[in-house]
């Protein structure tokens, strides 16, 4: 995952932030139960297995025997996790030792779905319905359409066009960094609009989620259902239809958000609705670093800085525009050149060097892959060196004063500026100097006082 | 885009092409420019083949061809598009070519035609050829080469296999007047009626031309493995009888014919051919490449190409510097075997010439002459080769008698090869003058980069000819057949004092003087030269067209400098040491030192001045250092110095640029031609390494400020430019800058003293060749090591 400045964090992050009345209550679905249990590190998967059908709880003391003397790092991380997720709660018993329980909730889900099995509270589809449906290679190909799509009306709505086809809250989830939203205004890209542009899928569509949840509450959304309903989504078996009727308004109102993203999928069928759902819901609850998708690269970048990229995607296309000029579309071939103007309006939106660079160099062609570098090395070192030539000129708001009435108040003017550490320029001659804006207060204060 | 624009646009285009000058690539931008130029070219319409993928080339139909190079018929496919197309840019992985009616002129004379260069581009391309490129090498070839001007044992002969061609020719009434009407007349035209065993041309032929008849039935074994992409019948040379028609003119009123046949009048250009075998009229000379000259395979296609048909077809090859253009002149002199004449840039490339005569072939000193202001020999018997330089003959003022004799036999003597040496460099009037002076059967031009800032290039075109071939830069390297360079622009920031200075309006005469003597620039100098002499033991050339510079850096670091004005003993005393002296590793050069001076042992360049954006002067400096480097022996220890050799590269070009002048614009514009041809510059900026550097001159602030008043005190005539002899291509650039030009500076760089030496040893070439160039990292020169993370 390209360095960026957004920090996409793991889901599980999210969940173990809740606060302790909402957990508790979200593990009351299996399905979160196993969620977590999944994501959790191996020694705290074994410890939780371990605890399951142990009612009292057990001492620190003798859980830390459990492990060799080298592991017990290891055993840390597995029980702050543990803690933090409330899985195990921390006690103290009456000899003033810690002791750990197993959280009675989580526990009681987690025995039952053992037992027992579990089933989505959703219906499927019935064998024989009519209604065809798509292939997996049909989803996916629908899903990443979807998402492209999606990605594409980011960047147009740069170019006055609106996001129409999304529901208020998504746009107001667009509008949490991505877009700028000033009041009658076309919503604008900003920096981190372009940076979200040079991620990864899952990382991008993390940072989707995550803002989705996070402003789940101002829309009257409880996000602890939110995130159980997300977390039940990944599952549902891929490319299955189920039913819409046993979804409440909110959720309905969800999977039409979803829908937009390529998430799931709406079919209508003649009585009943479906919805199925597509890759991209079950990658929602892999842990980030794991799912690290490898994509076939395209990208092929000479010395003479032209690019040439094996697609036939117009995001592509207008993603590989962020920071260069295209100057050739050809049926699966996209043909643009890295310019020093092409490059300053990307730095201009606040792209850095070290995205686009690290943008080409993970989407390299395989037939330049085994080059090492994948992109040439004047190539890159050009562009950073653009990037540190834009730094040189560094931009001070101050001020100017002048018409001093004697050479001693200019004196004693430079010298209190250099006190505070705000002198920028002096002229002697004219009696002229710069000071920094910021000190301006000072500086007026500091002048009457000498009159 | 909508149909009926495109329609209109393609007439319009129609109407350009009437135009012989216009290309289509700048039809194509003017219809660009009108609609915005943000209008990118979008050809997503064009239809896919489903085998795509083994097919190597996008053709676009406003005459942009892309080529894969890793594709497994590159090689095929490169032979072809070189014929048919002007090279755009050739790095490692992608090419870029240009359709342009010169282009498909020169196809068409090297014998390629319309139906063929349609065929195999549309097997070639992923995608179904546009119906725009289609129409456009239908019209752009319908009338070329249907017609040749053939000269047959001293009579002029106009051919084609087309009668209907003639016909419309003999309409017109200079070209009726001229003809001469056998009396013996048995065909139905009147025409002359002659069978003529031709070969149909297919790219493939030329390998089999070179030589190698076991590649082609390798090659087309391995073709026929790709799904019959392209089938056998077009494959294998395909002999066949074809009916030539043709009619004889008056020898006198051959000019008078060509002239009708151009574009501009009949628009049938014709194509001139020697039939050098059948010619018994002129006297055989009587010469054979000796059996150590061994022509290297791209040497060998290019002259498979002028002698195709067994006939030599005029035109322009194009090999870089040090990969051996003399031994295809020489060869191609050997191969037509009657009288040459030579000419080259000035007094040094001729006595190089001489030389190269004398070495690759057995021609016997009195049948070899040099004709300059110094030495005017004649040789003896009926035929022979004259080298001298295009001054020589194109002289209009009076000679003395001498000369005017030698002058009068060159005038008066039918040439059997006209052989032209840095046809780049020679202004377009020069080159009327010599031709129209000398009658010559074959014209072969040479020539390492065929860019000038004036444009004029297309004007040899008519000249001499077609472009009959052109190298891959980075393909020799691969092969070892000319140095593996590395190019470093190194970034000099303008001391304070300096920079203050270069601002100043006052000072706009001396704004080249002050960004020349930046003493970080100077510094930057020293440090390369002290670095490349004692820890790799090179030989370095410094170049500076400032002469002011050139004095003032060669003085401070006390090393022998050569410019117009120095002297041919001093020049030959020089250049002696610089090459035999262990001493000796540094000499300053100013432009006389661009061409064709031969300084084998040189590996380093350091320019710290230059002409302002001339990519061929930056392609010429660098061609200095590609002759291939041999192994050398350096403080007891080998270096191998070959090229493709264990060291990642072997010669160094380095930049000098002082940043945030006009020189960093300058540097961009003229790094473009090397860029186009796979080269990359890499950016140095910080130069003496920032721990180092105290050693170096100028370490201290009132040393610089002393060289800062030097600079302002000099005469705005001392801080110019050297002026050499006029070059059109300089009047170009001075156009869109000052010129600050010195009279005091003008000289020629005759008498230039010739240092021929021979690298050429076929057999380590062809081992180094099979061995697989490791890139070892640890031998990285430190100063390109990664500096970012």
């Amino acid at each position: 995952m390209p360095q960026v400045r957004i920090v996409a964090r793991n889901f599980m992050d999210m969940v173990a932030a809740l606060p302790s009345a909402k957990l508790d209550k979200l593990y009351e679905s299996s399905f979160i139960c196993e969620a977590l249990l999944r994501s959790l590190p191996p020694l705290a998967k074994k410890y939780t297995l371990q605890m399951l059908f142990i009612e009292s709880p057990v001492t620190a003391k003798s859980m830390e025997e459990w492990v060799l003397p080298d592991g017990f790092s290891k055993h840390r991380v597995a029980i702050d996790r543990l803690l933090q997720l409330r899985i195990f709660l921390e006690l103290s018993d009456r000899k003033k030792e810690t002791i750990y329980l197993i959280n009675p909730k989580f526990q009681s889900s987690m025995q039952k779905y053992l037992l027992h099995g579990g089933t989505l509270p959703r219906e499927s589809m019935p064998l024989g319905a009519t209604v065809r449906l798509l292939t997996l290679e049909d989803l996916e190909a629908y899903a990443q359409k979807q998402w492209e799509c999606f990605l594409l009306q980011l960047i147009n709505s740069a170019q006055a066009e609106r996001l129409t086809n999304f529901s208020p809250s998504m746009i107001k989830v667009f509008q949490r960094g991505l877009l700028s939203s000033r009041e009658n205004e076309v919503p604008r890209l900003t920096e981190n609009g372009f940076q979200f542009l040079l991620m990864d899928t899952n990382a991008q569509l993390w940072y989707i989620i995550r803002e989705y949840i996070t402003t789940s509450e101002d829309r009257g959304v409880d996000s602890s259902d939110l995130i159980s309903f997300l977390l039940e989504l990944s599952f549902h078996s891929l490319a299955e239809a189920y039913n819409l009727n046993t979804l409440d308004d909110v959720q309905i109102n969800v999977i039409k958000d979803l829908a937009d993203l390529g998430l799931v999928k709406l079919q209508q069928g003649r009585k009943e609705s479906w919805f199925i759902p597509t890759k991209l819901a079950s990658n929602l609850a892999v842990s980030l670093s794991d799912s690290s998708s490898h994509k076939q690269g395209f990208v092929v970048v000479e010395t003479n800085f032209r690019i040439y990229a094996y697609s036939s995607s117009k995001l592509h296309s207008e993603i590989l525009r962020l920071f260069s000029r295209i100057e050739y579309l050809l049926p699966n071939l996209i043909v643009g050149a890295i310019t020093k103007e092409s490059l300053y309006t990307a730095f201009e939106n606040g792209i850095t060097a070290e995205q686009i660079i690290s943008f080409l160099q993970q989407n390299a062609h395989a037939r330049v892959a085994e080059r090492i570098p994948t992109v040439p090395e004047n190539v890159t070192d050009q562009i950073r060196l653009w990037e540190t030539d834009r730094n040189r000129v560094e931009m001070i708001p101050s001020h100017l004063y002048e018409d001093f009435p004697s050479k001693d108040v200019f004196e004693a003017a430079c010298e209190f500026a250099r006190e505070v550490g705000g002198l920028l320029w002096e002229d002697a001659v004219k009696m002229q100097l710069i000071v920094r804006g910021e000190l301006h207060q000072q500086m007026r204060d500091f002048l009457r006082r000498l009159k | 885009m909508a149909n009926q624009e495109y329609m209109d646009k393609m007439q319009l285009r129609q109407n350009y092409r009437n135009l012989w000058h216009a290309d289509l690539t700048s039809t194509i931008s003017a219809d660009f420019l009108c609609e915005g130029e943000s209008k990118k070219r979008d050809f997503t319409k064009l239809e896919l083949k489903p085998d795509h993928v083994n097919r190597p080339l996008w053709a676009c139909a406003d005459g942009r061809i892309f080529l894969e190079t890793f594709s497994p018929l590159y090689k095929q496919a490169y032979d072809f598009l070189i014929a048919i197309a002007e090279p755009v840019c050739r790095p490692e992985f992608m090419h870029e070519y240009n359709l342009t009616p010169h282009s498909l002129y020169a196809a068409v004379s090297v014998g390629l035609e319309t139906e063929t260069i349609i065929n195999v581009l549309n097997k070639l391309s992923k995608t179904k050829l546009p119906k725009e490129m289609i129409d456009f090498i239908h019209a752009s070839t319908a009338n070329y080469g249907k017609v040749k001007l053939v000269l047959k044992k001293n009579r002029y002969f106009i051919e084609s296999p087309f009668p209907g061609v003639l016909k419309t020719l003999l309409k017109d009434s200079i070209i009726a007047k001229a003809r001469i009407i056998l009396e013996v007349s048995s065909s139905f035209f009147g025409f002359s009626f002659t069978l003529v065993c031709r070969t149909l041309w297919c790219f493939i032929v030329w390998e089999c031309q070179a030589g190698d008849a076991f590649s082609i039935s390798k090659t087309s074994g391995e073709l026929d493995t790709h799904d019959g992409l392209l089938d056998g019948a077009e494959l294998a040379a395909v002999a066949e009888e074809k009916e030539t028609h043709s009619f004889e003119i008056d020898p006198t009123q051959v000019e008078n014919v060509k002239q009708r046949c151009l574009p501009n009048a009949l628009n049938y250009p014709m194509l001139e051919e020697y039939d050098f075998r059948n010619d018994t009229v002129n006297p055989d000379l009587n010469v054979e490449l000796k059996p150590q000259a061994q022509p290297r395979p791209y040497q060998e296609k290019s002259l498979s190409k002028m002698f195709g048909n067994g006939r030599a077809r005029s035109g322009i090859i194009v090999l870089p510097c040090g990969a051996g253009k003399s031994l295809v002149g020489v060869s191609a002199a050997c191969r037509i075997k009657k009288s040459c004449l030579c000419l080259a840039t000035n007094a040094v490339s001729v006595d190089q010439w001489a030389f190269q005569f004398k070495l690759w072939s057995t021609i016997r000193d009195d049948q070899i002459c040099r004709f300059t202001s110094d030495n005017k020999e004649k040789f003896r018997g009926n035929a022979g080769v004259v080298v001298t330089t295009y001054n020589m003959v194109a002289f209009g003022g009076k000679r003395s008698e001498e000369s005017e004799k030698i002058i009068e036999e060159i005038r008066n003597r039918e040439w059997g090869l006209l052989l032209m040496d840095e046809v780049h460099v020679v202004p377009a009037h020069m080159f009327r003058k010599v031709i129209s002076i000398t009658k010559s059967h074959c014209k072969l031009g040479l020539t390492a980069t065929l860019v000038r800032e004036d444009e004029r290039i297309t004007d040899l075109n008519f000249l001499i000819g077609p472009k009959l071939y052109e190298a891959n830069w980075l393909d020799l390297v691969k092969g070892g057949f000319i140095a593996n360079v590395q190019c470093a622009e190194v970034w000099c920031p303008m001391t304070k004092e300096f920079f203050a200075e270069y601002l100043k309006k006052e000072n706009s005469k001396k704004k080249q003087a002050l960004y020349v003597m930046n003493p970080n620039k100077f510094r930057a100098c020293e440090f390369l030269v002290r670095f490349h002499e004692q820890q790799r033991g090179d030989k370095i050339i410094v170049f500076a067209d400032n002469l002011f510079a050139l004095t003032a850096y060669a003085m401070k670091l006390r090393k022998p400098m050569i410019y117009g004005a120095t002297s041919h003993q001093e020049r030959t005393r020089i250049l002696q040491a610089f090459k035999h002296s262990p001493d000796v590793n540094t000499i300053f050069l100013s432009k006389v030192g661009d061409n064709s001076i031969d300084i084998p042992e040189a590996n380093v360049i350091i320019q710290i001045s230059s002409h302002a954006g001339s990519r061929r002067q930056e392609a010429q400096r660098l061609g200095r250092i590609l002759r291939a480097k041999v192994v050398v022996v350096y403080k007891g220890r080998l270096h191998d110095r070959m090229a493709g050799g264990k060291e990642e590269y072997n010669a160094f070009f380095y930049s000098l640029v002082s940043t945030d002048t006009q020189e960093m614009y300058y540097s961009t514009k003229r790094q473009q031609f090397l860029i186009d041809q796979g080269y990359s510059f890499k950016v140095i900026t910080s130069l003496p390494p920032p721990d180092s550097g105290s050693e170096l001159s100028y370490y201290h602030l009132n040393e610089q400020l002393d060289l800062l008043n030097k600079v302002l005190n000099a005469g705005d005539d001392a801080v110019g430019l050297e002026q050499l002899e006029e070059d059109a291509d300089d009047v170009a650039l001075q156009k869109a800058r000052r010129s600050v030009g010195s009279m005091s500076a003008m000289s020629g760089a005759s008498g230039m003293v010739y240092m021929e030496y021979n690298t050429g040893n076929s057999k380590k070439i062809s081992q180094v060749q099979t061995k697989n160039k490791t890139k070892d990292p640890s031998k990285r020169h430190f100063l390109f090591k990664k500096r970012f993370g």
